[in-house]
């Protein structure tokens, strides 16, 4: 648990991290490190996405499954990783 | 007309014996109900409609009609008796008395199904089955009497009030039906039954008169007649007196708006979803063989598996409680999965502890982690690894461009490009490490992206708690792995054979591995309770591979050490780790200081100890049984594996201890040394004198090492900067002018940050990239830029340096 702890402490201190975000299977932020409307806002929009990106892959092969995925715009760039029971979800602008 | 169908007719004639008993039980009833409708009403479901029933017109008392019971029997083909049961069986104990009633001998088993299945049908109304009966009734009379009108039928009519009897009973019966039969059914399973095929009594279901009449008839006349006459009616009665034309009105009854409400039904939609993976999760969880997992059959059993996934709506999306009803699965798992309803269970929440908590979560963090570094530090690592650095097209240009790639150069930056320089990428530290000293580095033989550092402090005072730490290249902001010591570390190696064993020195005189593969903080072994373990600090350890064991010991890697009591040791594993000595290093004096130093000589010979301290070995890259080692006294000695007291050469140049030795690993008798006398000493083994020898500044050099890449490229550092020779390069002016060389200058300086001492240095084997590290724990990465040394490894370059060199001091 202090390992996670730290883990999370030192990504948060990296250079441009904006947010860290984790999210339950049901869309509920368990820790949160943006305020709350975002955070919100994230988790939901987030959720569909990675469900949709999900289905497409199972779809073309069904013993193939998502593991990662990198979301890169113009200000940021989102990473989530996916998983049964939770996202976890990191905003970062490496420009910074 | 008679029913050309004589199966399905025969079980009825297998009833009438029973029917004769149902008659007696119902006959005790038929005295209670006196129903009054049975006369006229006619209930619209009866699709009879031609029958007009009399009254009670000429009822026959069929009791005395009694005809011989036939049973029928149908057999197949087979001989098995497969005479369908009746619908109803009656109590066979009963008493069959008097047959009167209802039931003639020969009613057609039609009549007696349609009885039986219209008198379901029938709700206790007596009413309703007094018409019914009737009619079966008469139906079946008049096919036995082959009479087709209505009075035949009526006529035939029996009493009515036993039919009302029976319909009311045959609620009754209905009841019963099922346990009867289920007696028969086994009383009967074995016996043989004879059955007789008749033909059945001609069933009139409906009769429509015809309303015209063929002219060649004999009724013509009479309808024509009939025609006439009614014509004639019809025009007189236009102004007949007989014929008046009234309206009338009736009052209509006053409607009435009557409201009736009912409970909304409630709709619930229901999607469904079946996708490809779906489909298979579901497959997976039932249990089916690997065989219908392929997704070639999921395609393939598609249309006939019927699978209904309904989304709970009260759960994420992705829950679905998936309910299979298949029917049928045209797969080699069909015979596995009959028609069951399967459910998925949904998992309850998982506690966001636990999620934390997780391993998966943990692996996910660390990847994370990563993924977010190597955003950060894309363009130094692309350096590295020598690719081209890719420009972010959206982050805003500063002003200075950071990275230059090699092969993109604007013209702004070509003459500072030229010449060759350290490029420093970025270093390995965090605060775990800042403040210690570092005193070794190692690659993993395996995986050449982690490296193993080693922190301690050389001298013996302010010893600090030793530490190791195993960085990721994909990782400069933390290490993998940090094992703490008790002592400083001076030295580590990792093995070839193993690649997860990590050799430890330290500054007490102990030895231990490590596993970095494993999270565990404790050394594998130790060399703590060995006997024989050195006592003054291990300067160096190694692992050698020998290719040909010694003396009868097996082949494979065993661990080399030196240390400052003066001996090289060989470990090995056999109840605890164990050494033996490969070599004591015994003082020896110069021959020259001998003569000078005479009876000096003899004071001093109170020495500590006969030994000298030895700081540095490396074993001949191609024959395993050669080694040199250093010493403080500045003497290098060629020793064998095979030989353990003596040494087959001794190399004496240095005036101060020896920091490091190296073999070329081009140029198989070339080797380098360095020494705190601030010098750098080329040597070839069979010269007892250096061949070329470099200074550079007034300060002690720690570290040298080979280039792994060219041969005439190796490396030093000294306290306050790190240098890198190329002696191809130095040399070339030499070469001309045939002068006995002065000092040359090293191709590139970089000086180390003020306040910090540059403590050792390592080649990265894939990449132009040299690893510093410091006294404040810090490892620094530069890049080796614009360093042209010419193709190939330049060994012959170095020979001839070496011969040319020779040559001029000649």
């Amino acid at each position: 648990m202090a390992e996670v702890e730290e883990t999370l402490k030192r990504i948060q201190g990296q250079k441009g991290v904006q947010g860290i975000i984790i999210v339950n299977a049901e869309g509920i932020p368990i820790k949160t490190t943006l305020d709350n409307s975002s955070t919100v806002q994230y988790a939901g929009l987030i959720h569909q996405l990675v469900m949709k990106a999900r289905t497409t892959v199972r779809d073309i092969d069904p013993q193939n499954d998502l593991t990662f995925l990198r979301v890169r715009s113009k200000k940021n760039e989102i990473m989530i990783a996916p998983d049964k029971d939770y996202f976890l979800i990191v905003i970062q602008n490496p420009s910074d | 007309m008679s029913t050309t169908r004589a199966k399905p007719k025969k079980p009825t004639l297998k009833v009438t014996p029973s029917s004769r008993v149902m008659n007696v039980s119902t006959s005790g009833v038929l005295r209670v109900n006196h129903s009054s409708t049975y006369a006229r009403s006619i209930n619209a479901s009866v699709s009879r409609k031609s029958f007009s029933l009399a009254a009670d017109s000429k009822i026959l008392d069929k009791s005395s009609v009694q005809t011989p019971k036939h049973t029928v029997q149908v057999f197949d083909e087979n001989g098995k008796d497969v005479t369908p049961q009746p619908l109803y069986q009656p109590d066979p104990a009963a008493v069959m008395s008097k047959h009167s009633k209802i039931f003639a001998s020969d009613t057609s088993g039609g009549t007696m199904s349609d009885f039986y299945s219209t008198a379901y049908q029938t709700t206790t109304n007596a009413s309703f089955a007094g018409p019914f009966t009737r009619s079966v009734f008469g139906s079946s009379t008049v096919s036995r009497g082959s009479q087709s009108t209505m009075e035949s039928m009526n006529e035939e009519i029996e009493d009515p009030s036993s039919k009302r009897d029976i319909s009311i009973s045959l609620s009754d019966v209905q009841v019963r039906r099922e346990e009867v039969k289920e007696l028969i059914k086994e009383e009967m399973l074995d016996d043989v039954v004879d059955r007789y095929l008749i033909e059945s009594e001609t069933l009139w279901l409906l009769h429509m008169p015809a309303v015209s009449v063929s002219v060649d008839s004999e009724e013509a006349e009479s309808v024509k007649e009939r025609n006439n006459l009614y014509m004639e009616l019809c025009k007189n009665r236009m102004g007949n007196d007989k014929y008046v034309e009234r309206s009338m009105q009736t009052f209509n009854g006053a409607p009435k708006t009557k409201e009736v409400q009912s409970e909304a039904i409630t709709m619930v939609d229901a999607a469904t979803t079946a996708t490809t993976w779906d489909m298979y999760d579901s497959f997976r969880s039932a249990g089916l063989g690997e065989a219908a997992l392929s997704p070639d059959t999921d395609k393939a059993s598609v249309p006939e598996i019927v699978s209904n996934h309904r989304l709970d709506p009260t759960r994420a999306p992705e829950r679905t409680m998936s309910v299979i009803s298949t029917t049928s699965i045209a797969s080699a798992s069909s015979s596995r999965i009959e028609i069951e309803p399967f459910v998925v269970p949904s998992e309850d929440e998982p506690d966001p502890e636990l999620v934390l908590q997780s391993e998966k979560f943990q692996q996910d963090l660390f990847v994370m982690e990563r993924i977010i570094l190597e955003n950060i530090y894309q363009p130094k690592l692309a350096a590295y690894r020598q690719l081209p650095t890719l420009e972010d097209p959206d982050s805003v240009p500063k002003v200075v461009p950071t990275v230059v790639s090699r092969r993109e150069e604007s013209s702004l930056d070509e003459e500072s490009t030229l010449t060759p320089a350290l490029e420093r990428l970025w270093s390995f530290s965090c605060e775990l490490t800042s403040g210690h000293n570092v005193s070794s580095m190692a690659w993993n033989k395996r995986n050449p992206d982690l490296l193993a550092v080693g922190y301690g402090q050389f001298d013996f005072k302010d010893q600090k708690s030793g530490l190791i730490c195993c960085w990721s290249l994909k990782n400069p902001t933390w290490p993998e792995r940090v094992f703490t010591c008790e002592s400083g570390v001076t030295t580590l190696d990792f093995s070839a054979s193993n690649a997860s064993q990590l050799a430890v020195g330290m500054h007490d005189g102990s030895i231990a591995t490590y596993n970095v593969e494993s999270r565990e903080k404790t050394p594998v072994i130790d060399s703590s309770d060995c006997a024989h373990k050195h006592t003054s600090p291990v300067w160096q350890v190694r692992w050698i591979d020998h290719e040909r064991g010694a003396s009868g010991e097996d082949k494979g890697e065993t661990l080399i050490s030196v240390s400052a009591d003066g001996r090289i040791s060989k470990w090995f594993l056999r109840k605890g780790l164990d050494c033996i000595d490969l070599m004591k290093l015994k003082r020896t004096r110069n021959e020259k200081d001998k003569k000078q130093v005479g009876d000096k000589e003899k004071k001093s010979e109170a020495l500590i100890s006969r030994q000298a301290p030895g700081l540095c070995f490396d074993f001949h890259p191609t024959d395993s049984n050669i080694y040199i080692a250093g010493t403080e006294e500045g003497h290098i000695h060629k020793c064998s594996c095979s030989y353990n007291e003596q040494f087959l050469e001794t190399y004496i140049a240095h005036k101060g201890p020896l920091y490091r030795i190296t073999w070329s690993p081009f140029c198989s008798d070339v080797f380098l040394s360095c020494s705190s006398d601030w010098t750098i000493q080329l040597w070839r083994q069979d010269l007892f004198t250096p061949v070329l020898g470099f200074t550079s500044t007034q300060s002690a050099v720690y570290d040298v090492m080979w280039s792994p890449k060219w041969a005439t490229v190796f490396g030093a550092v000294n306290e306050g900067r790190v240098e890198i020779w190329d002696l191809g390069a130095s040399i070339q002016h030499f070469h001309h002018a045939l002068v006995p060389l002065p000092s040359l200058d090293p191709t590139i300086v970089s000086l180390a940050s003020p306040g910090v001492k540059l403590t050792s240095l390592l080649f990265a084997t894939e990449t132009d990239c040299i690893l510093v590290g410091d006294s404040d724990g810090q490892v620094s990465i530069y890049q080796l830029k614009n360093l042209t040394v010419g193709e190939g490894t330049q060994v012959a370059a170095l020979e001839d340096i070496i011969g040319s060199t020779l040559a001029s001091q000649l």
